[in-house]
């Protein structure tokens, strides 16, 4: 059996393609900073929900505590660029590897747990970190600032700082993270560890018993994961500049993460990036035009929206949007009624 | 550390923590037995003391009696969330890895919509139910004061935990959902209508929420976010105490009250959360099932 | 499905289309001004309160012709919701001041959201006048376009130890230590900063230092501490629903301070604070106020105004309230001066701003007129003590209202 599968439609392939160049043209066109803001805001969000779902979608837990691996990236690259003046292009790989450390220490312990007390786990860990830097004012001589956040300092417009005045540049890096995050998740599906990481999630013990080792799999799954959210956590800290723990760490923004995940489709390359589309403009629009008016009715509506996803889609988002192809590909690939179960069956169309 | 200080701190902890685990009785119930984690369930606290809020604000009725009416409308809305909202999901979810996990999603989408409907209809503002009685409290020597309110929660809350501990082993409803929670299939194979036990175990799970709230009113406020800190908390203590016990949860109250109580007298309050946490994982990693709970 | 994807499509054309078709240059019948505070979350009846304020006053200048030099132009609110969150603020300034266009914009209550909208505000070069946010690092930045009227968070601090300060000479016996019981956020941490820092200049001691999570169910642990180290006076930094908690309990506790609770406000500022608490809770604490509670009594003018909120809000004046109010004036006076409303022209009259009278000082400044970092120096708090269930200005002795004596020291509870 060859260890890479190959993709089926050519035509699968064309959509999103077609996407992503309206995309890469999109400044041309579009003049008003605020599309861009709200643009820079969505993909930013499929692209943590994206590095989520390479642990999350892949091996069937689900991690609410991915807020404290953005933290750690956007701190640190953030604290080095303070404190010691490095670039935050190169601080922000340092600082994944600090959450790629922190992701794999907590990672092994908690692999063991299933289901819902990973999540809760998860939490837990992610709330002890924030409390943490929320309550140290500094460490080691360096300045957290706890509860305050950190403030990166204003340098106009130096690109080798990885600060823009416009929102242009940091709209095409985050395409780019994002391509990057897609194209490695991409690459992990349709390699051994993906197609290991299909059994764990089916069964884990099953696949023990077949000699798979999950442990090496599940982490090397949450090392990427790790790696990829908190280059994300230093993207952020250089747009919005300005971190704070209960914003960056805290469990708001990892289940926004794992919402746009499950709701756009788990355990596949567009899902996240689909649910971000979805939920991202449906609470800013909402929140435009309702927020001002009568109180919270624009997270009434977003509820709404989470509520009706989970119910009506849950497989996620993509999992119409893949029926679609499979119809128009001429004839079933499988037996019927197994389209979209594509987590269980081994070499997938 | 002086020693009556240590053993005030604990007293206070211990009265707190039997609130907690009522709070969180509701949710270990449907956590055991759905295997459901609900994240509104701070919204149906939050609901909990709002109705007998109202009931005093408008009509004058002593907290305790409203719950009397508190936890029938509650378990009326839970019993109407979970039967058209989550049962969907279960019929769908039935052979799926992925089973508890929207649920947690659809439960934090239901908490979403309820708790800013609240808000549109109530408005923002924090509001208290001021009864006579709730300010007096017993005094023992000079420095320990029980507040009587809160002494009255304490013994509601074991008495719920007593009571419920009996209709779950005594009844035969009880027995219905203690099968239903150990092995969902085999239940239904004897004949148990397993769709209505889940409605009635929500029902009931909101229902002690509902009766929580009116013994919590006199001493706490009201306003619509005021479950998040609980629910929260909650979780905590459900796997501290194990998963579908009861007395558990209530233990798991006690610890975590206790625990908060002591850890506040050396740190600042901020870092002693850290502490709730970290027991959290230790009980996780060396006893999942939690102090008292059931294999899972 | 296709549709989806058509939809994408459509989506971006649109978008593309509208950006073409904003409108360059500002119509000058309408002056828009965007407030962006919390209008959901916790910060919810704050938000509530600014907005009221600001659309109170607001309604009057439009209802007396508007702003005569731009030819009676309309003052229009246009409100974005921050959740109390620094990036839902910023997408909520982002918006205000792209799609819709704002001229001014004023917010945001949270320091840790202010910091964040007002850098996006400077960066489209838009005026920003700050509602309540006290961190002292919004006006810190060498930003031109902010500006603050109220107080900064050394300047509360300040209040409250000078007004200690003043009672102890007023009666000749005062405090030696003092505790601090604040909330672990932002607001709380750095009032505790600052108070540290001026107590120690005046020679006070610390012997209790605690922070607090929001959302504490139990305040026992932290009475308890206070009990055994025996401050002679607290200061304490709380939201409503703690502050509601801990007053409560300290009462049921009889938690004895020979020289007081001395409130940083927020909570204690809150109207339903007070309504949610019986008056010997409340009994002899001071607070200190961004605005004069009293000040119905003092000017009278300022009675329509409280009558407009309770109508609108179902409670009184505050200072929230106050500020909204005093901002809009604040804009109203400029635009009168810059007889434009190009952004720039209004920053520019904003900074000479010299206010001695009006509606403005509804707060209870006796000037508004901002420095060169945009900081109003005249602004200033007023410190109340509750007697007899009503919260009295005692400091500054000139605002302090005739014939009232403050309690001081505090009388034991077996005493009262």
């Amino acid at each position: 059996m060859s260890a890479h599968i190959r993709p089926a439609r050519a035509r699968t392939y064309a959509i999103p393609a077609v996407v992503l160049l309206l995309l890469l043209l999109a400044p041309a066109v579009i003049r008003n900073e605020y599309y861009l803001h709200v643009l820079v805001g969505v993909l930013f969000s499929a692209y943590l929900a994206s590095a989520w779902n390479i642990v999350c979608g892949y091996t069937g837990q689900l991690s609410l505590g991915h807020a404290a691996l953005c933290g750690i990236g956007g701190y640190i690259s953030t604290l080095l660029f303070i404190n010691i003046g490095l670039s935050p292009w190169v601080g922000m790989f340092l600082g994944a590897s600090c959450a790629t450390a922190a992701g794999v220490f907590v990672g092994y312990p908690c692999f063991r747990l299933r289901g819902p007390y990973f999540a809760l786990t998860t939490i837990a860990f992610a709330e002890i970190l924030r409390i943490w830097v929320d309550n140290t004012e500094e460490v080691f001589g360096v300045e957290l600032r706890g509860a305050q956040g950190i403030m990166v300092p204003l340098k106009g417009q130096s690109p080798w700082l990885f600060q823009f005045t416009s929102k242009v540049p940091y709209y095409y890096i985050i395409i780019a993270m994002l391509l990057v995050v897609m194209a490695v998740t991409f690459w992990m599906e349709r390699s051994r560890m993906g197609f290991y990481l299909k059994a764990i999630r089916a069964d884990q013990d099953a696949a023990e018993a077949l000699g798979i080792n999950s442990t090496r799999y599940l982490l090397t799954a949450m090392a990427l994961s790790s790696f990829l959210t908190a280059l994300g956590g230093s993207f952020y800290a250089q747009y919005f500049r300005y971190i704070n723990p209960e914003r960056n760490m805290g469990l708001d923004l990892s289940i926004e993460v794992a919402l746009m995940g499950i709701v756009g489709g788990q355990g596949t390359v567009l899902g996240p990036v689909l649910g971000a589309f979805l939920l991202t403009p449906a609470g800013e629009i909402s929140r435009g035009f309702l927020g001002g008016k009568l109180m919270g009715l624009h997270l009434v509506i977003y509820g709404l929206v989470l509520v009706l996803a989970v119910l009506f889609l849950p497989k996620g988002l993509i999992q119409p949007i893949r029926q679609f192809f499979r119809r128009d590909s001429g004839g079933a690939q499988g037996p019927p009624g197994t389209a979209g179960r594509q987590d269980t069956r081994a070499p997938a169309a | 550390m002086d020693p009556i200080i240590l053993g005030v701190a604990v007293v206070n902890g211990i009265l707190l923590g039997g609130l907690y685990g009522a709070v969180a009785l509701g949710l270990s119930l449907i956590f055991g037995v759905m295997r459901v984690i609900n994240f509104a369930h701070g919204t149906f606290l939050m609901f909990g003391l709002f109705i007998p809020y109202w009931l005093w604000q408008l009509f004058g009725i002593n907290p305790y009696v409203s719950v009397l009416v508190a936890a029938p409308i509650l378990f009326a809305v839970g019993y109407g969330v979970q039967a058209t909202i989550i049962a969907p999901l279960f019929k769908r979810e039935r052979a799926m890895v992925l089973e508890p996990l929207s649920v947690l999603l659809l439960t934090a989408g239901v908490g979403l919509i309820l708790d800013n409907l609240t808000l549109m209809a109530f408005g923002p503002n924090v509001r208290a139910v001021q009864v006579r009685f709730a300010s007096t409290s017993l005094w023992i020597g000079e420095t320990l004061s029980i507040n009587v309110p809160r002494l009255i929660a304490f013994v509601a809350s074991v008495a719920i935990a007593v009571a419920l501990s009996l209709f779950l082993s005594r009844t035969d409803l009880g027995r219905s959902i203690r099968s239903t929670a150990q092995n969902r299939d085999a239940a239904a194979l004897c004949g148990i209508n397993v769709p209505q036990i889940y409605n009635i175990t929500f029902g009931l799970g909101c229902a002690v929420l509902g009766i929580v709230g009116c013994v919590m009113v006199p001493f706490y406020y009201v306003s619509p976010t005021v479950g998040l800190a609980f629910g929260v908390k909650s979780f905590i203590i459900v796997v501290l105490g194990g998963i579908g016990s009861i007395p558990g949860s209530i233990l798991g109250g006690l610890i975590l009250g206790i625990v908060e109580s002591i850890t506040a007298q050396f740190v600042t309050a901020t870092s002693a959360a850290t502490f709730s946490f970290l027991i959290f994982i230790l009980v996780l990693f060396f006893r999942p099932t939690g102090l008292m709970g059931l294999k899972v | 499905m296709k549709r989806l994807l058509c939809g994408i499509g459509i989506c971006l054309v649109v978008l593309a289309l509208s950006s073409l078709t904003a409108v360059a240059g500002e119509k000058v019948d309408e002056v828009r001004i965007g407030i962006v505070v919390p209008l959901s979350g916790i910060g919810a009846t704050v938000g509530t309160q600014m907005k009221t304020g600001a659309t109170i006053a607001i309604e009057e200048i439009n209802a007396k012709g508007g702003i005569k030099a731009l030819g009676g132009a309309k003052l229009r609110l246009i409100a974005g919701d921050s959740q109390g969150k620094p990036d839902v603020g910023a997408s909520e300034t982002e918006r205000l001041i792209q799609r819709e266009n704002v001229h001014v914009m004023i917010g945001s209550y949270q320091s840790a959201t202010t910091i964040v909208t007002t850098e996006v505000a400077e960066r489209y070069k838009t005026p920003w006048v700050v509602l309540a946010s006290v961190s002292d690092r919004i006006t810190g930045r060498g930003f031109k376009y902010v500006f603050r009227p109220c107080n900064m968070a050394a300047y509360d601090a300040n209040e409250q130890l000078q007004a200690i300060k003043h009672l102890t000479q007023e009666f000749g016996k005062g405090p030696k230590t003092y505790g601090l019981l604040v909330e672990g956020t932002e607001w709380g941490k750095s009032h505790a900063e600052n108070v540290r820092r001026i107590a120690k200049e005046i020679g006070y001691d610390l012997v209790l230092d605690e922070a607090y999570p929001p959302g504490q169910a139990d305040f026992s642990p932290q009475i308890l501490k206070i009990r055994s180290k025996r401050p002679d006076f607290l200061i304490m930094a709380m939201y409503t629903p703690d502050h509601i908690l801990f007053n409560k309990q300290q009462m049921e506790q009889r938690l004895d301070l020979a020289f007081g609770l001395h409130s940083v406000g927020s909570g204690a500022e809150d109207p339903a604070f007070y309504k949610a608490l019986p008056v010997q809770a409340v009994e002899y604490m001071f607070v200190q106020e961004d605005f004069q509670i009293d000040i119905t009594d003092v000017a009278p003018w300022t009675q329509a105004i409280d009558k407009k909120t309770r109508e609108m809000l179902g409670y009184e004046l505050n200072a929230y309230v106050a500020q909204g109010y005093s901002n809009a004036y604040i804009i109203a006076d400029a635009l009168e001066r810059a007889g434009s409303a190009d952004k720039d022209k209004i920053r520019d009259a904003l900074a000479k701003t010299n206010i001695t009278s009006g509606p403005a000082l509804i707060t209870g400044y006796q000037k508004i007129a901002f420095d060169a970092t945009g900081q109003n120096v005249d602004s200033h708090g007023v410190i109340s003590e509750n007697l007899k269930g009503k919260r009295t200005t005692v400091w500054p002795v000139a605002n302090r209202p005739k014939g009232i004596k403050p309690v001081w020291p505090i009388p034991a509870w077996k005493d009262r």
